[in-house]
């Protein structure tokens, strides 16, 4: 569904990605890891059209997308939901949900995305008309994935949902991402917490120096020594540590 | 006291004309992250247009005002594509600003001025509308011109609150203002908005250009001290907030009016600018204004 071949590219004239590769396919879930300033963050950029590669070639369902506008983008069906969960804080819950569909002409499509979005994330249908700029970290990250859910897209590009959020919210937030897949949904997701991505994803890749650097399956990369020193930790404590932590 | 209602009336309707140039300006502000000092320029080009309208085409004035806002506010989208996109697009971008666009600014209000010459000279043109009776109220005769400008400013700003509060446009304009990343990955088309937000925003000036003009009347070089009051107007309320440009409008046209009755009419223009420093001093980001807020 998704093919990234060779992209080069990064801000101004700092090259942060050079000539990374990989492939989503439809109804997979995959896993992009990398420690930190690996070029993870660039590559979903680079793909939901935020910064333009410099060269290599971006497919989406078919259809090259590099150097497209965002929104053009989003109207194919290819969302990224961005790391730091921003939301627009002078808006009520459900405002920032609409603007999700925002592409969506459809008025009754756009309402059965709404209600679809509510049963993932109940929470959010109590609150839908407090300001979002008053809600937790957990229910940030959720109005920041409900909104990439509004447009119902093919396909979700979600860039560290765990972040900087407690133990028990990332479980809960991994379930519904999990819940999303079963319904579907074809992810690509930047994760930091590399244990809990590998157990949801059916595939991973590993992003260095703007590279890829070891792929293949999920409960191959868990059990690959060269993961497990550079990401997982060398030690048990270690591994609890990160499995905790998230970090 | 009769007087001093006088005072404050006209105070209010001249404090609502700075109050649709500050908004002009804020909405711009909060959109593209520049300051447009060519403003002033693009309400006394809105003047003229309403103007040459009302001359020309024997419209009534209710017309002639509505077509001169949108027309204005399509010279408006052709400025900001023609020109002030290749600046804000510099760094691949839409939010550069800086220095450059300042100066973009200034230079585009002195074409602006020098193409306004060239075509409608530099007398200073009447504008006749032919308004009718004062409305009495007691025994204050309201002289129409002042009730046209406080309910059509109070009509436009409500149309506004609407647009932005009650229609996608309205969210998508908001989620351009406040991070265009965002905006963008909601699927906005975000230039598109920038465009509709920079007309929106010239529009609202030339309302305030067609309404002043039978009060005073129209000149090339009317642009420069409705900038400068509006501008105070918009700090005041708190630069960038859109309840705050006419909050600030309305007061920086009171206490000028209150001044020049009372005080001095000498120093009118003064008057402002001590209310502006006035606020700074006790509230540096403005009656309604937030502390900065983060930009994309």
């Amino acid at each position: 569904m998704l093919e990234i071949k060779d992209v080069v590219g990064g801000y101004g004239s700092v090259q942060v990605l050079n000539g990374a590769s990989l492939k989503v396919a439809r109804g997979q879930i995959v896993a992009l890891l990398g420690g930190n300033g690996t070029g993870k963050s660039t590559l979903l950029k680079a793909v939901s059209g935020l910064i333009k590669p410099w060269s290599g070639s971006i497919t989406f369902d078919g259809e090259r997308i590099d150097g497209l506008r965002p929104d053009l983008i989003v109207r194919r069906g290819l969302v990224q939901v961005t790391q730091g969960k921003e939301v627009f804080p002078g808006m009520t819950v459900e405002e920032n949900l609409k603007l999700g569909a925002f592409v969506v002409r459809d008025r009754a499509k756009a309402s059965r995305a709404l209600d679809r979005v509510y049963t993932y994330f109940p929470i959010l249908k109590e609150r839908r008309q407090q300001l979002s700029g008053t809600l937790s970290g957990g229910q940030l990250q959720m109005v920041c994935i409900g909104r990439g859910l509004m447009s119902s897209p093919k396909m979700i590009m979600l860039d560290e949902p765990s972040s900087a959020l407690a133990p028990q919210v990332v479980l809960d937030i991994f379930r519904t991402i999990h819940r999303i897949t079963q319904d579907g949904m074809t992810v690509l997701m930047v994760e930091q917490n590399v244990r809990m991505a590998l157990l949801l994803a059916e595939y991973g890749y590993v992003i260095m120096d703007g590279v890829i650097h070891i792929e293949g399956p999920a409960d191959q990369l868990i059990h690959d020594d060269n993961v497990r020193l550079s990401y997982l930790g060398g030690t048990v404590a270690n591994r609890e540590a990160s499995l905790g932590t998230g970090a | 006291m009769g007087y001093f209602i006088d005072l404050v009336i006209i105070g209010l309707s001249i404090g609502m004309v700075y109050a649709l140039v500050a908004l002009g300006l804020s909405l711009i502000y909060s959109g593209l992250d520049i300051v447009h000092f060519a403003h002033g320029e693009i309400y006394m080009i809105g003047a003229f247009i309403g103007l040459m309208l009302f001359r020309h085409l024997g419209i009534g004035y209710v017309p002639t005002l509505l077509l001169a806002v949108v027309l204005t506010g399509i010279v408006g989208v052709l400025i900001e594509r023609v020109f002030y996109r290749r600046l804000t697009s510099t760094g691949g971008g839409y939010t550069v600003a800086g220095m450059g666009m300042i100066i973009a600014g200034f230079g585009m209000s002195i074409v602006l001025q020098n193409v306004a010459y060239l075509i409608w000279g530099p007398k200073a043109l009447p504008f006749p509308v032919p308004y009718g009776r004062p409305v009495e109220i007691g025994n204050l005769a309201l002289p129409m011109s002042y009730v046209w400008i406080v309910a059509t400013a109070l009509i436009l700003m409500f149309v506004l609150n609407l647009l932005l509060k009650k229609t996608m446009i309205g969210l998508a304009i908001r989620a351009v203002a406040h991070n265009k990343d965002i905006a963008y990955l909601s699927g906005v088309n975000v230039p598109l908005m920038i465009s509709l937000i920079f007309g929106i925003g010239c529009a609202l000036g030339a309302a305030a250009g067609v309404l002043i003009g039978p009060i005073n009347y129209v000149q090339v070089l009317m642009g420069l001290s409705v900038l400068i009051k509006a501008f105070a107007a918009a700090v005041v309320g708190g630069f960038g907030s859109l309840p705050g440009a006419v909050l600030g409008g309305v007061l920086v046209g009171v206490i000028e009016s209150l001044g020049a009755g009372y005080v001095s009419g000498t120093y009118k223009d003064t008057y402002a600018f001590v209310l502006l420093i006035f606020v700074l001093m006790v509230k540096p980001s403005g009656i309604l204004g937030v502390e900065a807020k983060v930009k994309a």
